[in-house]
């Protein structure tokens, strides 16, 4: 297993060195730059010009991709160009908040799409599979962005017990911050769950078929005891991979869902700092988003590899 | 798996194609008859539209059965059923180019890594790379680069597709490449493309063909949302994404607006995982 | 971190706890007794009584976009919290005549080319030094850097001299007399000196204002607590103020229905509606206006370098219609940029222009064209669109087909102020709601010297020159402001569509909150009633 990862490693660190250079070309592709938003639609040329000089925007750019890649390097990733702050804050609390919204999805998508994948892969009358089936359909049809507005509406303004958007974060007061936490995280968690759902129901039905199973099942071993023993045990790899899949989902579903609720993390930041041309914030944040997705990937390997010891690494 | 197939006698007498037995399930029929309908009216926009999409009027918000406007209109005065059908049309089209390019361009490259170990590698970086960047930002920066428009809807949606398409191809054709009757063709002398072509891919191509029914529900989501961020196709054509965005602030006062595009959007996006779902079952079994 | 989130020390009412329950039903099985309900928490005031001020609570303000501090000598769209941690010299009172603040007293010299100010004493920043001269030479000389991006800039630049008589008397030299050095007073706030570099970047800013900073968290709010020293004695009233970024509109709505916020400025005018009807909240508008929406035209594009053509765009524009649909009814459909509050605001003048196709057919083929395509840029906001969407439909009826490009922001702002954009734009622009000759000099639009339309012209810029050096008053000044009115009505390079509405939404319980010219938010005599 050592030596998987050892050999995935060198191509993991290109990727990223591909990712850092994209996300900087893409930048200074785009249109636009900070001195403009910083310089609003009121002032003239010159008032540009001292802030493009302020920043360095008019050094070379291979001197702006060296300067930047060596501040990584070296941990300090300076101040924000135009959110204000140090960009290192800026990240930490965007981390923080989208953390906690996705570990909240998480539990949710877990939650809802268990319960939907065994109910669905061992109900007995037709009309629950049929409203299993019919809950996960729903959930994958309808967008985040309607959804999310759907619950708005319901939640907090027909009836009122939950807070529209914003954020309390979790450990500074916990009872409120899980209000806040709620909307969004459901929001967030509902196609992940359908699909969770659906290949858990899959991969159960077809371990429920398998001889070993039948033999307990004749063997007059209790149903429930079968479920959790025997099927579930064979059902769970294929779906963990799924499940590190999803969580690279969530992180990227983030955007749209903190925009609805107003949820102050990544997505949010992303998008802000994109918008309004914030260079060091954007590609520290895109780089960031690149290497959680290579570690995740390289996780959810690993654990695929622990959960199902046949898998052997060519 | 394909061992068990024979057993029916019905099968074996007249060879049906699975598909075919998947679409005709109830599933699949449910599916496809949404679909036709949401495709349909999508077709025929110009003729059961009475009103050009873009034509406006002081008529603001007008509710559901206003003469003249079986559902109602915008904010700016715009017939809503006008602005549905055209809107599915523009999505219709956005999606048919988009999700092939995507599936096309993704079995291409999984096909080139196919034939040595460094081009697989570099390409499944690639494909890291590109699953690694948020769609949505991904989407806001091409955008930003190449101007509004469909253009930059269909490359997003088919560059999102493109890594999804070639990694399924690639594990496809892993999987088959160690099968024994590839062995058994290669030992007897059967040339690498044509053991590729002739045995490998029409075995791999069952779950591109699910995953291309998957993904035309994705892009669907992508259009809308990249229309919520401001960057969908050119403002005034409608879209159904441009349209449920634009009703977003009214929808206290206004629900009827949303309410068009939100049952169409569930409707094609049922019936395509209905479909996807039968073919699924089909190939499996 | 934790005085963020006081927990209401009032008795807890059995509303409130019902709520509570219900919100705890929720939270699958996380305990229900006990439990604070996030919707109800930041609603309730510590103290409650009918009669008079209150001292006490904490307000909190919805905002749709969040404090940038590298803007904050600039105006930027987010400016609530200026008067809150700072002060400024003077403020204009309704009929625009300059109140004190931190000058107590000014006084021009016979040419019009020096002022004398006398300063308050007993003013302490929050870090408990006292304000002197030296700290507005300093705001002065800040604003004149062009990094600071001061809308201003070009009244602070006419300052040039600075004769300190001691810690509270100050004569500022100018190079030319100036008529909107007022302006500059309502616009400059007064920071520390010293720690100006990390108030720009956010870490501390040190004023004299009624509040001073607790917190910035970048994309949530700010957070204020009561400046105990404040100049003004027994205020402010409330104990602090939360400044939450809301960006989503139906957010934002909710927050102010359910009580979760008690005061906003950022309800867009077509969700007013929604708002107007719940029983807790007052809506009311502000006469001097949001901004200004305009329909920009680049004169150096053929066939708009034709005077003829410009005026039939112009004449083909429904700025009624555009109030009603795109602003929702509240602002104020007119040709010049001049909302009623300000000097230069005539009735002629804001109809001079009424919608009427058939005049625009006319001008259009009278400078030889039927039919004319023209790319139309606007900022890709759900507004925005719908204000392009409305304007492309209306010229598309005289002839004029528009190809709309929606752009970001960021590009937006570019393009202008680079000078390339397209024939025609549709964007928003401010000053307009103070002296009237600020517009020429501070907005880039109108600036007589480089704007973005490529529009020169010598006699534009000698009346924007006189109307801004002018000592005259009454009728003389009222001439000046005219002839400038008439230029930009002539010659419509900014075709002007519609004022935007100041809309504020406050809670019931709410007295006494009042904006500046600026959307500066001054709550020294705000207090939360029972």
């Amino acid at each position: 297993m050592r030596g998987h990862l050892l050999r995935r490693l060198p191509s993991a660190l290109l990727v990223l060195a591909a990712a850092s250079v994209l996300a900087f070309g893409i930048l200074r592709l785009v249109p636009g730059d900070p001195a403009a938003v910083l310089a609003g639609p009121d002032a003239g040329p010159e008032v540009q010009a001292a802030i493009r000089d302020r920043l360095g925007l008019d050094e070379p750019l291979p001197a702006q991709y060296l300067h930047w890649i060596g501040g990584l390097l070296t941990g300090d990733l300076g101040p924000s160009y135009v959110i204000g702050g140090e960009t290192a804050d800026l990240i930490a609390d965007g981390l923080g908040a989208t953390v906690e919204l996705t570990l909240g999805a998480l539990l949710f998508a877990v939650l809802i799409g268990g319960t939907l994948g065994v109910l669905g892969a061992t109900a007995r009358r037709p009309w629950i599979r049929g409203a299993v089936r019919s809950v996960t359909t729903a959930a994958l049809a309808v967008p985040p962005y309607v959804s999310g507005v759907l619950l708005v509406l319901l939640f907090a303004v027909l009836l009122g017990v939950l807070p529209a958007g914003g954020r309390i974060p979790l450990l500074t007061a916990p009872d409120l911050g899980v209000q806040y936490l709620l909307l969004p995280a459901l929001c967030l968690a509902l196609p992940s769950a359908a699909v969770l759902g659906r290949y858990l129901e899959d991969s159960l039905r077809r371990a429920l078929a398998e001889d070993h199973v039948r033999t307990a099942t004749a063997a007059g071993i209790a149903p429930r005891r079968i479920l959790w023993r025997h099927a579930l045990p064979h059902a769970l790899p294929p779906v963990v991979t799924l499940l590190g899949i999803q969580t690279g989902h969530l992180l990227g579903g983030a955007v749209l869902v903190e925009a609805i609720f107003a949820w102050p993390g990544l997505g949010q930041l992303a998008e802000q700092a994109l918008v309004r041309r914030d260079y060091p914030v954007v590609q520290d944040l895109l780089l960031l988003l690149v290497a959680v997705f290579v570690l995740v990937q390289l996780l959810s390997d690993l654990v695929h590899a622990w959960l199902d010891p046949r898998i052997r690494w060519e | 798996m394909t061992t068990l197939a024979p057993t029916a006698p019905a099968a074996a007498r007249r060879p049906r194609h699975p598909y075919l037995t998947a679409l005709a399930t109830a599933r699949g029929r449910t599916g496809l008859a949404l679909v036709g309908l949401v495709v349909l009216a999508g077709l025929l926009a110009p003729l059961l539209a009475g009103h050009p999409p873009t034509d406006q009027s002081g008529l603001t918000l007008a509710p559901v059965g206003t003469p003249g406007h079986p559902l109602g209109t915008d904010d700016l005065g715009r017939d809503l059923l006008s602005r549905l059908l055209h809107g599915i049309r523009a999505d219709l089209g956005i999606i048919a180019v988009a999700v092939p390019l995507g599936a096309v361009l993704g079995c291409l490259l999984a096909l080139a890594a196919a034939v040595h170990p460094a081009v697989d590698t570099a390409v499944q970086r690639a494909f890291d790379l590109i699953l690694a960047f948020p769609g949505l930002i991904l989407a806001l920066a091409v955008t930003a680069v190449l101007g509004p428009g469909r253009l930059p809807v269909v490359l997003v949606i088919a560059l999102a597709e493109i890594p999804v398409f070639g990694r399924l191809l690639r594990t496809g054709i892993l999987a088959q490449r160690s099968r024994e009757y590839v062995t058994a063709a290669r030992v007897g002398g059967t040339s690498g493309r044509r053991i590729l072509t002739r045995h490998v891919l029409p075995n791999a191509a069952d779950p591109l063909v699910v995953q291309f029914a998957v993904s035309l529900t994705v892009a669907v989501f992508l259009e809308g949302a990249m229309s919520f961020l401001g960057v969908g196709v050119r403002p005034p054509e409608p879209t159904l994404g441009a349209v449920l965005s634009q009703s977003m602030p009214h929808l206290a006062q206004a629900p009827h607006f949303a309410a068009g595009p939100l049952v169409t959007v569930t409707a094609l996006v049922l019936g395509l995982s209905l479909v996807a779902e039968a073919l699924n079952r089909e190939i499996r079994r | 971190m934790t005085e963020l989130y006081p927990s209401a020390p009032s008795a807890v009412s059995r509303r409130t706890t019902l709520r509570a329950a219900g919100g705890g039903t929720l939270l699958l099985g996380l305990g229900l007794t006990g439990c604070r309900s996030a919707v109800e928490e930041s609603a309730a005031p510590a103290v409650a009584d009918a009669a008079g001020p209150r001292r006490g609570g904490t307000l909190t303000v919805a905002v749709n976009s969040d404090f940038t501090p590298s803007l904050l000598f600039a105006q930027s769209n987010q400016s609530l919290q200026q008067r809150l941690i700072y002060n400024t010299l003077t403020r204009y009172d309704d009929r625009l005549e300059p109140q004190p603040e931190l000058a107590t007293s000014w006084e021009y010299a016979a040419d019009g080319r020096a002022l004398t100010l006398k300063l308050r004493t007993g003013v302490v920043f929050h870090d408990g030094r006292p304000f002197t001269a030296d700290d507005v030479i300093f705001a002065v000389k800040n604003l004149q850097n062009p990094v600071r991006a001061a809308q201003l800039r070009a009244t602070a630049a006419a300052v040039t001299g600075f004769e300190k008589r001691g810690d509270h008397e100050l004569v500022l030299k100018l190079a030319h007399p100036v008529n909107n050095l007022f302006d500059l007073f309502e616009f400059m706030i007064i920071t520390d000196p010293g720690s100006v570099e990390e108030a720009v970047a956010g870490k501390r800013l040190n004023g004299t204002g009624p509040f001073s900073l607790t917190r910035w968290s970048p994309g949530t709010g700010l957070g204020l607590k009561r400046h105990e020293k404040y100049w003004q004695p027994g205020r402010p009233y409330l104990d602090g103020v939360e400044i939450r970024v809301v960006p989503q509109a139906d957010a934002l709505i909710s927050s102010l229905r359910t009580g979760q916020s008690q005061l906003s400025y950022s309800v867009p005018g077509r969700n007013l509606a929604t708002v107007a009807g719940v029983p807790g909240l007052v809506v009311s508008e502000y006469a001097t206006g949001g901004g200004a929406s305009y329909l920009g035209v680049n004169t150096s594009i053929a066939p708009l370098d034709d005077k003829t053509v410009r005026q039939a765009l112009a004449w083909a524009v429904d700025r009624e219609r555009i109030l009603k649909q795109v602003l929702g009814g509240y602002g104020l459909a007119s040709a010049t940029p001049w909302p009623k509050s300000s000097p230069a605001f005539t009735e002629a003048g804001r109809t001079h222009y009424r919608h009427d196709p058939g005049k625009a057919r006319e001008l259009l083929r009278s400078a030889g064209h039927t039919r004319l395509d023209l790319p139309l840029l606007h900022v890709n906001l759900p507004g925005e669109t719908a204000l392009a969407e409305a304007v492309q439909y209306d010229l598309q009826q005289i002839g004029v087909h528009v190809t709309l490009e929606p752009t970001d922001a960021a590009t937006a702002q570019k393009k202008l102020i680079s000078q390339s954009m397209p024939a025609l734009w549709a964007m928003g622009h401010s000053f307009a709601q103070v002296q009237p000759s600020t517009l020429a000099v501070s907005a880039y639009p109108f600036n007589a010297a480089k704007n973005t339309s490529r529009f020169r012209s010598e006699e534009y810029t000698r009346i924007v020159r006189e109307a801004w050096t002018s000592r005259a008053t009454g009728a003389g000044a009222n001439a000046l402001r005219q002839r400038v009115t008439d230029t930009l009505l002539d010659e419509a390079f900014i075709i002007d569509l519609a004022i935007r509405g100041s809309v504020q939404v406050a809670s019931r319980k709410l007295r006494g909150a009042t904006l500046n010219k600026f959307s500066y938010l001054n709550l020294d005599d705000a207090y939360l009633a029972g």
